[in-house]
């Protein structure tokens, strides 16, 4: 497993919290925390989260995945901590 | 500015969306919808008997037409039943919008009467999903459920209406035109594939089902002949590319040509254009065409480098990354010897079959005369088993679109409604689906709805008393041991004709070689009601060519253990 950090922002409607962690349930990403906060705009909030991929996969391609999703105005992998093992 | 009820409002903005068709049943949370549907001069609504069938008829409509197909269902039971088709159209990239009553606003979250919360339920196979919770919001909702359904990588999308928002009185707004952002193909990764290209000794163009949604096979066959480039065809494209053409090597993959197969594996450039390096076209991932550079266009990024690393990676369009190909491509590159290679497989591994021993109809033999009597300018939808894969072999396509099938999901029982709303959308085409004497007992229903509303479609059953594709892979996997894949079709349970009879159709019947072509000249004769044909086959015939799953392509058997690309020094 490696780590990595990727923060986004959502709009703040209903489902749309549900459709992100649905992804990671469908493409078998650990989730290690996950975090939602308001920001002053009042019509998206900021989400971090931290994933554990398998070894060997880069969150690029999961980067795209949640890019796709209607209700998330954008994502970020905001620190590459490809080499940090976790439990490691 | 109109007073009008949350219901008409849905009626509107769906005529405003350009929707002439939609395919549902009625029930207690939608019923406001059906009132003013009844006063629509625009809209169709095609009364199906299953929900599933309205799904599938709303993603055969779309595939013909290009158009986004609608099905409408009431809450909870109507709208779970509409998961597989949902699931299905999310797989093959099908703009598909899927309207289902709720239970009232006021309830939602309390188990009411048929409260499903479908909107979850769909998560993972809906491009996104909406629920409505203003009245005056319903014409928004539409225009961008349409626009997202349509846009960029198409798909399914569900809007979810509340009773109480479709019984409400609201005010009519017409939407705004929705702005669908479009990606310009870049043109340094253009100019590295135009390069790619040119100097490449043993290019192909590998070709999905993105070409065929962009409406870009024109531009391809441009580019293929300006190239001479080798063209395979994948299942979602079968038509994209002429099968008459030189070019043309036929369809790669698990049941691929051995040329297909071949021509990736050998290859020194893939140009793989809106296709997704499907473990059904890759076989061993790690095995796939080795020494190939790989150029990757799709409309979606989240596709470029998921299976396989990208030499080139432009996102964009089929249709204007062709075009900007064909501007960019200015020589041909040199490409005698590979062809001498791929002409020799030509040669060397046509397509064939044999026919039974036991003096049954070779299930090929009926799906080639299909094909060659009722010609390129017809509709073929397919459902999933080895009748399928002979589709995708036997019938010779010369237009994108001609052939429906379920692909990615593999959905048994997709042929007969999708033929139904192929045929909608194309009223002047003939319409044929070949079906499966088990998929065709998953939704005959909706014969009953063509036969009713005057939908001539016609269902040629390739019954082989089987659920074939899985007896198959019995025989060479199971040591011949069936476990509960035969299924009595061949003594006449059920009767298919007597059955085609009883749903409102003519029902035909056919076992002899030599009563092949006339039964379905019949058939084409018929044009008052729905056709079936039983054709009763052969229950031994297996699918060939044949990549096992779990090996790499180089393992292609042409016939039982005989694997010419891995055994023989070619
Ligand atoms: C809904 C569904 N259930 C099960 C399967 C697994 N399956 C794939 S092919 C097949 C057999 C289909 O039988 P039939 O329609 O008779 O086609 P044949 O292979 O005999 O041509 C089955 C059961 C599936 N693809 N879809
Ligand atoms: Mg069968």
């Amino acid at each position: 497993m490696t780590r990595h950090v990727l923060s986004m922002v959502l709009h703040n409607v209903p489902g749309a919290l549900a459709r992100v962690v649905v992804l990671f349930s469908s493409r078998g990403v650990d989730v290690e925390s996950l975090s939602l906060d308001p920001t002053e705009r009042g019509d998206v909030s900021r989400m971090d989260v931290v994933v554990g991929l398998p070894a060997g996969r880069s969150p690029d391609q999961l980067v795209k995945q949640l890019s796709r999703l209607v209700d998330v105005k954008s994502v970020v992998a905001v620190a590459d901590q490809a080499r940090n093992q976790i439990g490691a | 500015m109109d007073t009008v009820t949350g219901a008409s409002s849905l009626v509107r903005a769906l005529e405003d969306a350009g929707c002439e068709v939609v395919f549902g049943i009625p029930g207690g949370a939608i019923l406001p919808a059906y009132d003013p549907l009844l006063d629509s001069a625009k809209i169709r609504h095609v009364l199906v008997r299953h929900e599933q069938g309205a799904g599938h008829a709303a993603s055969g409509y779309a595939q013909a037409t290009g158009r986004v197909g609608v099905c409408v269902a009431t809450s909870g039971p109507g709208a779970t039943n509409l998961v597989t088709p949902l699931a299905d159209a999310y797989m093959d990239s099908v703009p598909v919008v899927a309207i289902t009553g709720q239970v009232n606003r006021s309830v939602i979250g309390t188990d009411a009467f048929q409260e499903a919360d479908i909107r979850s339920i769909c998560l993972p196979i809906t491009k996104h999903a909406f629920q409505v919770t203003e009245p005056e919001d319903i014409p928004a909702v539409i225009a961008e459920a349409f626009a997202l359904a349509a846009g960029g990588r198409p798909g399914p999308v569900l809007v979810d209406i509340p009773k109480d928002v479709l019984s409400a009185t609201t005010t009519y707004t017409p939407a705004l035109p929705v702005h669908t952002p479009k990606v310009t193909p870049a043109a340094n990764e253009v100019r590295r594939a135009a390069t790619l290209i040119t100097s490449a000794s043993r290019p192909v163009f590998y070709i999905g089902g993105g070409v065929v949604r962009a409406g870009a096979a024109a531009e391809l066959r441009t580019l293929a002949e300006r190239t001479g480039i080798p063209v395979v065809t994948t299942l979602m494209a079968r038509g994209a590319f002429p099968d008459s053409h030189r070019q043309h090597l036929g369809m790669p993959g698990m049941h691929g040509t051995v040329p297909a197969v071949a021509a990736l594996q050998q290859s020194d450039l893939l140009i793989a254009l809106g296709t997704r390096f499907d473990d059904r076209v890759t076989g061993v991932l790690d095995l796939f065409a080795p020494n190939a550079a790989v150029i990757h266009a799709d409309i979606d990024p989240a596709e470029i480098s998921k299976n396989r690393k990208a030499d080139v990676a432009i996102v964009g369009d089929c249709k204007d990354v062709l075009v900007s190909l064909i501007a960019a491509v200015r020589q041909a590159p040199v490409l005698t010897s590979w062809w001498a290679y791929l002409d020799g497989l030509r040669d060397r591994f046509p397509l064939g079959y044999d026919w039974p021993a036991d003096g049954k109809l070779a299930p090929q033999h009926v799906i080639e005369r299909i094909g060659t009597l009722v010609g390129p300018e017809a509709i073929y939808t397919s459902g999933v088993g080895q009748h399928q894969m002979w589709a995708a072999q036997y019938v010779g396509y010369e237009r994108p679109g001609s052939f429906i099938n379920s692909g990615g999901l593999g959905t048994m029982g997709f042929a007969v409604p999708a033929a139904m709303g192929a045929q909608c959308g194309v009223p002047d085409r003939a319409v044929w689906a070949i079906d499966g004497d088990g998929c065709f007992q998953m939704t005959n229903q909706e014969l009953v709805t063509c036969a009713l509303e005057g939908i001539p479609i016609k269902v040629a059953v390739i019954n082989n008393g089987n659920l074939g594709m899985v007896r198959q892979w019995q025989t060479l996997f199971y040591q011949g041991r069936y476990s509960n894949t035969g299924l009595s079709t061949h003594k006449r349970v059920p009767d298919f004709v007597a059955l085609a009879e009883a749903l409102g159709c003519a029902g035909l019947r056919c076992e002899e070689k030599s009563e092949v072509d006339d039964v379905i000249l019949r058939a084409m004769e018929i044009r008052d009601r729905p056709v079936v044909i039983d054709f009763v086959v052969g229950e031994d015939a297996q699918v060939w060519p044949m990549v096992a799953a779990g090996t790499g392509n180089d393992e292609i058997m042409t016939v039982r253990d005989f694997k010419p690309l891995f055994d023989e020094d070619l």
